[in-house]
Parts: structure tokens; C-alpha cells; sequence
């Protein structure tokens, strides 16, 4: 894809994928709502974590939520999507929970230096050398990369990846890139502003980067 | 960040601001004039690229049966609101 052309998610509103879904729940359709949980249940305990200080509390806070789902299901207004919706009533119990555990809410305190650069400064060349920041250890491209992602292994590594991230880039990351939200739907869930929002998950998916970059190394 | 010129350490921090067209016009120019002379940047942001949609195609594991079995009970209990 040739640059400037990349699709620009957030200016694309998909109809609601759910929309089936919900007229199911309302008329009661258990296999419906069993759908509803298996497919959003994980993804919600990521973006609690960044919240509460435990897997098991995160897993507490998703719980809640589907039961708060359960009790609203019938007075959803639709001004939002189902997965939107549920997933602002699980930021609200996160947060409120986190509050109780008096844990300082994460993604306030962000910004561009807190972590380091996307990429370590010992990939490029410093002052005094030839060339003073750019490459000085290039990235090598990738064979195939969508075949060889395709495997039962690059799909581990890739979810090992994502499971080391810090919480608050997971959750991010989800959001966007598993989840499909667009930016102002994930800055207005998650109180961020559009440029931290993107500086998270510009780190997010570089650390991401660099794990697959390892894996294209090895020998396939 | 210099203001004639980006180099690579620059461009490696703006990729998804790229990607999301959120760079502002002048720093766009000066990304994309430098997108045109640099094979190694534009490998990396294909491989930035290819990376959130192998990400997208990664579905988060399915909870615990049991959970899973409470939580549609749940559902089945739930108290019915007067529907019309």
C-alpha cells in the first residue's frame, strides 16, 4: 500500500455488527447472550486490568458488568453500539473499583517520555557518527509475513507479545487494533486525549513490532 | 524534531499518527518526502502495519465454562420489564 493511503478507521462508522445480537437478547435468546460473553468477556478483562491491581479482580469487574448488562438490556437506548455501550459500563465499574483499591487511575499520567521511545535509540546511528538518526541497525524485511503469521506458533508469540505489554498499552491496543473502536470512541472510553491515545498505541504496537521482528529471524 | 528534515528515529515515533492521518500538513510533507527516500522506513511501517492486523485476527481466549454457564443462568433469571 503505497504511504498515505492507509485507511483511516476512524473516520469509517461501521453499522452496529451487534445489531442482531440484541434483538436476540431482548427476546430472551440464551445461545445469544452465551455469544454475546464469549466473544467480548476476555477483551473486557484486558481493559480492566488497566484499572485493578489483580486478574482476579479484573475478572470481578467483567463479571459485575455482565450482570449490570443483564439488568439494562431492556432499557438500552441504542444512542451507542451494544459493544460501546458495554464496554462504557465496564470502564465505570473498573474505575470505580480501582478508586476503592486506591489505585492512582493509569492512563492520566501519560505522556510522550514516560516510557522511552517507540523504538530504542540504540537502532539508530547517534551524534557524530555518518548519519545521526537514522537506522544504524535497519529493519530486515519480513518474508510473507501474512502466511507465516497464519501458524499456530506466530499466533502464540503474537498473543505472549501482547500479554507482556504494560496494561494500559494492552488495553489500548485491544480496543483499536483487536476490537476495531475507532480514536475518539477509545479517547472518550478511556478519558485520553487523542495524542496520548496514539502514543500509547504507537508503543503498543512497536514492542509488538519488535517481538515479531525476533520471530521473522528465527529460522522458519 | 528539526524543522526541515525528519530522520528515521523521528519517523519510528509518528508511524501511527500516520496511519490514523493525524500528523499536521507540514510535519505530513516532510514525513512523506522522507517516506520517498527511505526504503528502510517504509519497511518499517509496513511491518507497523502488518502487525495491527495480525493483531486484529487475534481473538481473545473464551471464559471459563463455569463462568460462562453462571452468567447465561443469570440471564435466564433475569426479572422480565413489561414489554409491549
Amino acid at each position: 500500500m503505497p504511504p498515505g493511503t492507509a485507511p483511516r478507521p476512524e473516520t469509517r462508522r461501521a453499522p452496529d455488527a451487534d445489531a442482531h445480537l440484541l434483538a436476540a437478547l431482548r427476546a430472551g435468546d440464551e445461545s445469544a447472550f452465551a455469544a454475546l460473553v464469549t466473544r467480548y468477556h476476555a477483551t473486557l478483562k484486558r481493559v480492566a486490568r488497566a484499572y485493578v491491581s489483580t486478574d482476579a479482580v479484573a475478572e470481578e469487574v467483567v463479571q459485575d458488568t455482565w450482570l449490570a448488562v443483564i439488568a439494562g438490556i431492556d432499557r438500552f437506548q441504542e444512542r451507542a453500539t451494544l459493544k460501546t455501550w458495554v464496554f462504557h459500563i465496564l470502564v465505570n465499574k473498573a474505575k470505580s473499583r480501582g478508586k476503592r483499591e486506591r489505585r492512582i487511575v493509569p492512563f492520566a499520567s501519560l505522556s510522550r517520555d514516560d516510557d522511552g521511545p517507540a523504538v530504542s535509540a540504540d537502532n539508530f546511528q547517534r551524534e557524530g557518527e555518518a548519519w545521526p538518526g537514522h537506522w544504524a541497525t535497519p529493519p530486515r524485511p519480513w518474508e510473507d509475513p501474512e502466511r507465516r503469521l497464519e501458524s499456530l506458533e506466530a499466533r502464540e508469540r503474537l498473543r505472549e507479545a501482547i500479554a507482556a505489554l504494560p496494561d494500559v498499552q494492552q488495553a489500548v491496543l485491544t480496543l483499536r487494533d483487536v476490537e476495531g473502536l475507532d480514536a475518539p470512541e477509545v479517547c472518550g472510553l478511556l478519558e485520553l486525549s487523542d495524542g496520548n491515545q496514539r502514543v500509547i498505541l504507537h508503543r503498543a504496537r512497536a514492542r509488538v513490532r519488535a517481538d515479531l521482528a525476533r520471530y521473522f529471524e528465527e529460522p522458519a | 524534531m528539526s524543522f526541515d528534515e525528519i530522520v528515521c528515529r523521528e519517523f519510528a515515533e509518528l508511524a501511527t499518527d500516520y496511519l490514523d492521518g493525524a500528523l499536521p500538513d507540514a510535519t505530513l510533507e516532510l514525513v512523506e518526502e522522507h517516506l520517498a527516500m527511505c526504503d528502510w522506513c517504509r519497511d518499517y511501517l509496513g511491518q507497523i502495519e502488518a502487525t495491527a492486523a495480525a493483531v486484529s485476527h487475534t481473538p481473545a481466549a473464551a471464559p471459563a465454562p463455569e463462568t460462562l454457564q453462571a452468567l447465561v443462568a443469570a440471564f435466564r433469571d433475569r426479572p422480565k420489564e413489561d414489554r409491549p
